[in-house]
């Protein structure tokens, strides 16, 4: 689906078309769940949130208002409807990279375990840095469209992305030299 | 470190594939929401005002079970915004959604069921406690717009090749007790080596593989049920043992076991009779995990009954049973008694009366998992088996809505009927949760003033059926039952099990309560023993036993706590009592200590006086002749009620050292007493352990036919490797 006729089912949609809005969960569904996996960490609390989602999605979707790129919108949307449902869950998301794989017998064992160790390191991030570097470098938003999402300054995104990078890489450097 | 590789991993982080069910289900869900948001801007472009009769369903409907907790809350904070307009519209609009969108063919709803339950498997083996809310609230979902997509499904055109492959399936089933036997011999062995058994996550991943093939092009449902068997007989196993404690969610009354009375200061026991089964299965389920159960679980009474033991049987219907009684000594304490008073119900040698029974099933979410519905809907399809062609049966369910899945239906058309309980998760809803009036509607619709005429609740402990009332609901069981409706319930499932409320209301019901653990089990009720699980024939059976203190200076009766009855409600007709069955034994042990024998409780240094006029008391009751006293132990009177009389008959017998006797069944009714004790902490027991058990019951086996004692043998040194384990 293109932009542009991303943009008209997203009008369509808000301005009550019921089919519009069909199409549009049959579509962003995927999108929101894979986003929601990334975020959480965890698939099985994934999928209650993107159901969550979508129905704050029916809910509010009047409530977006064009001015950002719907994605953005959207990707707020679900982080919030996470944080609710965590607060419901009286829980705090535990991260699970394990349910996130899909077994990938062909790549080369070193390769997988290099990037599990990655993933974990991705998940001990504070807040803040996890999400901007799922937003940015997973999700491929620009630092301006995270911003949106977050909340907050286009600088602190990259500033949180740098910080996030370097901290990944360092977990690496230290275990090397401990060997 | 490469960090265009580290970028490479972050871009390109693995989700898992998308769950088509999943995205289903928040598909319907989100368009019933839209629906709804768009109803209420069109009512407030209108600012028309929606009566009262809203918010009065929004106060009918905020239930508090709790397993619908979070689906209420859910609800509430999407329309909080909007509590006039909002949450009982949503509600009935969800369903309207689900008839027009969840247009998935009949299969791929149960396939979707099977997958669900394996996955529940799965996950006990990590996550348990936090995926059930998850699960039971998506699933809730999920029954509700399923309950509706049935409603535009007629009977399913491929159930017809059901019968016989049904029939064969059933009898393929007869040798199981064996099965079951090896499998709880060979679970025993990991358990003395490693005294867990910790097989569990293998073999749920071994029954999810069993499940994947049934794909929804499948046609074959019998094939989709005969995995689902396997995965049911494996259930007790594929449960990680958690140490089982007193806090545990599921519900049992707690009582203290009866002590030691003094005949001088209390001559008289009354207690009423109890052949319901269920404690034991819960306790076996329990074992099974590889920990002991809680004490309260544990009811002596229960456990010995679930025997069935080769008393004397009348032979004639007006006088449904005859006690047969025996004194051994006690193995707990030297120079004590035992005394077994045995009763055997007539066994219907003619036709079985017709019934009409009607199966009030939960499909609740919390039913979603391998060990509850599945194995309810086999249960339900095995008592088929046992049921004339003439016999009626109907089909209601409950979950957040009740509906009728099945109008009353002649047993002989079963295609019609297995074909309901096969399209269950996808069963037909009405609106509002008033499960438990249908049921009783469907029965009165179809009341045959000379068949047995029963409902039989399904379910784990959610009573969400209509009455959240737990008084008002016995109440309203209690008025049926006075109307010739009895009620059955049948326990499933572990975690949230309500077994208080379960025996109250089949108490209250005339019928029994049982637990249904395995497949096997389901089998024992309601096929090996449908007759006496079906057909009453005596009710409010109550016993009196009257001691002797010239021979006997105390006594205590083994169990029956929650059955203590007062003195004076003995002859109180209006007193409700336990109901025996065709075919049912019930048993029970009195342990009693001789005149002259080493006393529990002291004599009392000023006690001649009572001995005296306790005496008298004896010797003033008119219906004794006076000559035989001495000889006489003690005095046993029971009373009961034919099915269809409202008065009582009383039955008298004496017991004098005569019936001192000693053979196999009350030496095996000993071994099942002595083991309930210890499990309970073995404060009459002695110096008896499991060992002495074990040797008890082997010796007592006896023929054995279906490998009960057997089991009860294996079940016992699972019990002395738990209590090992005990820190």
């Amino acid at each position: 689906m293109d932009k542009k006729s991303e943009d008209a089912l997203v009008t369509a949609a808000k301005s009550g078309d019921r089919d519009a809005f069909e199409r549009l969960i049959n579509h962003y569904y995927d999108v929101i769940f894979k986003f929601a996996c990334k975020w959480c960490g965890n698939a099985n609390d994934a999928e209650d949130i993107t159901q969550d989602a979508c129905i704050k999605l029916a809910r509010f979707i009047g409530k977006y208002d064009g001015k950002s790129a719907f994605t953005s919108w959207l990707y707020r949307l679900v982080i919030n409807c996470g944080k609710d449902w965590y607060k419901s869950q009286n829980r705090h998301p535990t991260p699970n990279p394990d349910t996130l794989e899909r077994v990938k017998t062909e790549s080369k064992s070193e390769d997988q375990l290099y990037a599990k160790q990655v993933i974990n390191a991705l998940y001990q991030l504070p807040e803040g840095e996890k999400d901007a570097v799922i937003l940015v470098l997973s999700e491929g938003l620009s630092h301006k469209e995270a911003a949106i999402t977050l909340g907050c300054k286009e600088s602190t995104i990259s500033w949180r992305v740098h910080e996030a990078r370097k901290k990944i890489s360092a977990q690496f450097k230290e275990e090397q030299s401990y060997g | 470190m490469d960090d265009q590789k580290r970028d490479d991993i972050l871009k390109n982080i693995d989700t898992p594939v998308i769950d088509t069910n999943a995205k289903k289900r928040a598909l319907n869900l989100a368009m019933a929401e839209f629906d709804s948001v768009q109803k209420e801007k069109a009512a407030r472009k209108e600012k028309k005002f929606q009566g009262f009769q809203i918010l009065s369903r929004l106060m009918g409907n905020s239930n508090t079970q709790t397993n619908k907790r979070k689906r209420n809350t859910m609800e509430q904070r999407s329309h909080k915004k909007f509590i006039y307009g909002g949450m009982a519209t949503a509600a009935a609009v969800i369903i309207v959604a689900g008839i027009g969108l969840q247009l998935a063919p009949n299969f791929s709803a149960q396939s979707q069921f099977a997958q669900h339950a394996a996955i529940d498997t799965l996950s006990a083996g990590n996550a348990a406690p936090q995926n059930k809310g998850r699960t039971e609230t998506r699933s809730q979902m999920s029954n509700e717009s399923a309950l509706v997509e049935q409603e535009s499904f007629a009977p399913q055109p491929s159930s017809s090749p059901a019968p016989k492959e049904k029939a064969d399936q059933l009898s393929g089933h007869k040798n199981a007790p064996q099965k079951e036997q090896a499998k709880m011999q060979r679970q025993h062995g990991i358990a003395e080596g490693k005294a867990v058994p910790m097989r569990s996550k293998d073999e749920a991943v071994a029954a999810r593989t069993m499940i994947a093939p049934t794909s929804p092009s499948s046609t074959n449902f019998t094939g989709i049920m005969h995995e689902a068997d396997s995965m049911i007989a494996l259930a007790p196993a594929d449960i990680v043992p958690n140490h089982y404690q007193d806090t545990g969610r599921d519900k049992f009354s707690d009582f203290i076991e009866n002590p030691f009375k003094s005949v001088t200061a209390d001559p008289v026991s009354t207690f009423s009779a109890d052949v319901d089964t269920a404690s034991y299965s819960f306790v076996r389920r329990q074992l099974n995990n590889g920990v002991l159960p809680q004490k309260d679980a544990v009811r002596v009474e229960e456990l010995i009954n679930y025997f069935d033991y080769d008393y004397d049987t009348p032979t004639d219907k007006s006088e449904p049973f005859k006690p047969s009684v025996t004194i051994t000594e006690s193995p707990w304490n030297a120079g004590k008694q035992l005394m077994h008073i045995g009763i055997k119900g007539y066994e219907f040698t003619g036709a079985q009366p017709n019934s009409n029974i009607v199966f009030l099933l939960d499909v609740s979410g919390s039913m979603n998992s391998p060990d509850k519905l599945p194995l309810v809907k086999n249960s339900m399809k095995m008592l088929l088996s046992s049921l004339k062609p003439d016999d009626t049966v109907s089909i209601a369910v409950y979950a957040g809505a009740a509906g009728t899945v099945l109008e009353p239906t002649k047993v002989s058309d079963k295609a019609k009927i297995i074909a309901a309980f096969d399209r269950l998760s996808a069963g037909g809803s009405t609106a509002g949760a008033a499960g438990i009036n249908l049921a009783y509607q469907l029965a009165e619709q179809n009341f045959d003033d000379n068949a047995v005429n029963r409902v039989i609740l399904a379910t784990d402990g959610d009573f969400n059926v209509g009455i959240n009332n737990r008084e008002e609901l016995k109440d309203f069981v209690e008025r049926k039952r006075e109307k010739g409706v009895f009620l059955s319930v049948l326990g499933f499932g572990q975690g949230n099990y309500n077994d208080d409320m379960m025996q109250a209301l089949a108490q209250n019901g005339n019928g029994i309560a049982a637990y249904i653990d395995t497949l096997s089990e389901a089998r024992k009720v309601l096929v090996e023993e449908a007759t006496s699980s079906l057909f009453p024939i005596a009710k409010d059976v109550k016993f009196q036993i009257e001691f002797n203190p010239e021979r006997v200076s105390e006594y205590r009766l083994v169990g029956y706590e929650t059955r203590a009855l007062n003195r004076e409600d003995f002859n109180n007709d209006a007193v409700d009592a336990g109901d025996i069955g065709a075919g049912h034994s019930v048993t029970a042990i009195y342990e009693i200590t001789p005149v002259g024998a080493v006393q529990s409780v002291d004599p009392l240094r000023y006690g001649q006086k009572d001995e005296e006029t306790a005496e008298k008391k004896y010797n003033a009751d008119n219906i004794y002749n006076e000559q035989n006293f001495e000889q006489e132990i003690a005095f046993l009177k029971m009373r009961y009620k034919l099915p269809k009389e409202d008065v009582s008959k009383l039955m008298t017998q004496p017991i004098t050292q005569e019936n001192n006797a000693n053979n196999t069944e009350t030496q095996f009714a000993t071994a099942v007493a002595s083991f309930a004790q210890i499990l309970k902490g073995g404060k009459y027991t002695g110096n008896m352990s499991y060992d002495d058990v074990i040797a008890l019951a082997n010796a007592a086996k006896g023929d054995d036919p279906f490998g009960y004692r057997a089991e009860f043998i294996q079940m016992v040194r699972l019990a002395k490797t738990a209590s090992d384990m005990q820190p």
